[in-house]
């Protein structure tokens, strides 16, 4: 099993489109993945389940953290943190 | 014979609508029977093969709206359909089917439920997606039952209590006139729509459903409406006076409109040149884009509660330094920024504050009241103000809510040249100065506004906590609606007292409270000699337009006559004929 935790820059956190760009790339792997909202303490949500990503309620500023287990996991976690860390989609900056 | 029914709710989107109903009821919408019927099978895979029809219809409707230019509807689809396909969602229901269940019944259920869960979280952008997970539970129940919905046959006004986005989205361009909602929210995703798609849009008509299915039944013919977006007028049956004044409001709009954007490239101005300083209300730093756009003149009250929200731990000093230097950045050394320290109290559940719960928090422990007995959460956000003055290049400007005393005053300076020492200390960057200025919304703070105007740099006056102060009327109690007008003269004779306390010291005044976006609101705070209006970015072009209709003089007498008037209303129809014949306040019409 692999994880990491990864703060949300995403302005508004993640809402529909950044959530549907994480939850569409954890879909593409075997592994399961799950992610938890550290910082409001929520459990771990299925990461390929846009309605538990969402509802994880991860705002800008929050942590949270991703757990992998499974055959491609190396490649998922590294894939899902660069994703996370480009923005998903978003630009940061604006 | 029928009279015309005039019903009034909350503005939504403005324009002038004209047209017959089209009636949508989403928990019993009109049905056909599609041609393709679904054949018998197992629950389970009636519910997969329902889903993934309906997660091919969402995608088709995003890429149809995507090929319009429309990118940001678009990505509410694509949501949508992945929602259709959500493992969660599905395998709820499929338990919920059972072996012998009704399917259809089972996904409303289950969408029923995971609506509920994101309905209680404590952020608005997800929440609101709940209607979204509703309406996916709606449409794949449509599948399952092989039927359609019926969408209107001619350009139309839609009356319901809700209408989702997808509904929207189906009916063809140009057959909906407007929205009309009994329910529904200034943010529902219909208004949003509305004002992309430029149509007029009214949410919360109190009594619109009986007075419009009262009407359609004894005849075939469909019930005409007229409605008006800006004034949240609607009028059942209009009759030719009605449309003819309707008409004639919509030429007016139009002009208005004009005029508006024709103004939009000078600074706000009464028409005999006197300037008044017109700033935007932001909420988060999202909200920057959409007031340069208005042309705001900088931020008149930049909201910092956002940062202290739903969440275990306080923001860090990092944390805050970020998203005051984005908005900082934003507006330029040219368009000054005024951020307000956090505005918390007992009506908030804060985890990491540990507030004791109050019988009256407005009464209560907030704001600077809390830095008597912990600064600590008020000094971060001041180094972090000091820092992101510093990083942007720029002079921040800080205010105070619910300041009360001389002593609040004095322990907001002592913080702010603390906090200052210590990043001086730690060998920091920070800005040049700190402009600082407090809130005055509680009437001792009105009745000291000489003492208090000779300590800070400014004032700004927070119109809708002075009325729920100066009048003891609860801003959120629906029975006291009569007593939450900030143009009761009592809040107009507390103003001029604020405004001579101010001159006496020399200070400037502004006003951000709701009054000041309403533009018969800001003539009257422009005649009390207010300097400055803040208001939300979609209110500065009306505000922009009405000073640019008068004359100092006029202001002055508009304000004299509204100080010696004993209720609201009378100041309302005074400043309402200074806005010219279009504005003037309907007799027959609330108030």
């Amino acid at each position: 099993m692999r994880a990491d935790e990864i703060e949300v820059r995403n302005p508004s956190g993640l809402h529909a489109r950044p959530a549907a760009l994480f939850v569409k790339t954890a879909a593409r792997f075997a592994s399961a993945v799950t992610v938890q909202n550290v910082t409001t303490g929520a459990a771990p949500a299925n990461a390929k389940s846009i309605l538990a990503v969402m509802g994880s309620g991860a705002a800008r500023g929050h942590i949270v953290r991703l757990t992998v287990d499974g055959p491609d996991e190396d490649q998922a976690i590294s894939v899902l943190h660069d994703l996370f860390a480009s923005g998903l989609g978003e630009d940061l900056e604006a | 014979m029928t009279s015309a029914v005039r019903l009034t709710g909350v503005a939504g989107a403005p324009g002038i609508a004209i047209g017959p109903v089209w009636r949508f009821d989403a928990a019993e919408p009109a049905l056909q029977a599609a041609s393709r019927q679904v054949p018998n099978q197992r629950p389970a895979d009636a519910i997969e093969a329902a889903a993934a029809e309906t997660a091919r219809q969402l995608e088709s409707l995003a890429s149809r709206l995507r090929d319009l230019g429309r990118e940001q509807e678009s990505a509410i689809f694509d949501a949508q359909s992945m929602m259709a396909l959500d493992p969660g969602l599905l395998d709820d229901a499929i338990r919920r089917a059972g072996e012998a269940g009704d399917p259809a019944e089972a996904v409303r259920a289950a969408a029923a439920a995971a609506a509920e869960l994101l309905a209680s979280l404590d952020d608005e952008i997800l929440s609101a997606r709940a209607a979204d997970v509703r309406d996916v539970g709606a449409r794949i129940c449509r599948v399952l039952r092989g039927e359609v919905l019926v969408l209107p046959a001619v350009p139309s006004i839609a009356v319901c209590d809700d209408l989702p986005p997808s509904v929207t989205a189906e009916i063809p361009p140009g057959f909906l006139l407007g929205i009309a909602l009994a329910g529904g929210s200034r943010t529902a995703h219909a208004v949003i729509l509305a004002r992309s798609l430029g149509i007029p849009a009214i949410v919360g008509i109190d009594g619109l459903i009986a007075a419009v299915d009262g009407r359609s039944a004894p005849s075939a013919q469909p019930v005409t409406i007229a409605m008006d977006g800006e004034r949240g007028e609607v009028v059942v049956d209009p009759g030719a006076r009605v449309t003819t004044e309707f008409r004639e409001r919509e030429a007016d709009l139009a002009l208005r409109r004009a005029n508006a954007a024709g103004l939009r490239d000078r600074p706000a101005a009464t028409a005999d040149g006197e300037r008044i300083l017109l700033v935007a209300n932001i909420g988060t730093p999202d909200d920057a884009p959409r007031a340069l756009a208005a042309r705001a003149e900088g931020v008149g009250l930049f909201r910092t509660e956002f940062l202290f929200m739903s969440r275990q731990t306080p923001p860090t000093e990092t944390e805050q330094v970020d998203a005051y230097r984005r908005v900082l950045e934003a507006f330029g050394s040219e368009r000054p920024v005024v951020i307000r320290l956090a505005d918390i109290g007992g009506d908030k559940a804060i985890p990491y504050l540990d507030l004791a719960p109050e019988q009256n928090p407005f009464l209560g422990v907030r704001a600077i009241r809390l830095a008597y007995a912990n600064p600590d959460l008020l000094l971060t956000q001041l180094r972090a103000i000091w820092r992101a003055g510093a990083a942007a290049k720029v002079v921040p400007h800080v205010m105070a809510p619910m300041v009360a005393t001389v002593a609040d005053v004095e322990l907001l300076i002592s913080l702010r040249d603390r906090a200052r020492d210590t990043l001086v200390g730690k060998g920091l960057a920070v800005a040049e100065r700190m402009v600082t200025g407090i809130m005055v919304e509680v009437p001792s703070a009105a009745f000291l506004a000489p003492e208090l105007a000779r300590r800070v740099d400014f004032f700004s006056i927070g119109t809708n906590d002075l009325t729920q102060y100066v009048l003891a009327a609860d801003r959120g109690n629906a029975a006291l609606a009569g007593l939450q007008d900030a143009l009761h003269p009592a809040v107009l004779r507390a103003i001029a007292g604020i405004v001579a306390g101010a001159d006496s010291a020399g200070i400037p005044v502004a006003v951000c409270g709701e009054l000041a976006g309403d533009p018969a609101g800001a003539l009257v705070l422009a005649g009390l000699g207010v300097d400055e209006l803040s208001a939300d970015a979609g209110s500065l072009d009306g505000v922009r337009a009405a000073l640019a209709g008068v004359t100092r003089p006029q202001l002055d007498a508009l304000a004299h006559a509204a100080l010696a008037a004993v209720d609201a209303e009378t100041v309302r129809e005074m400043a309402g004929a200074l806005l010219g014949p279009a504005r003037t306040p309907n007799a027959a019409g609330p108030r």
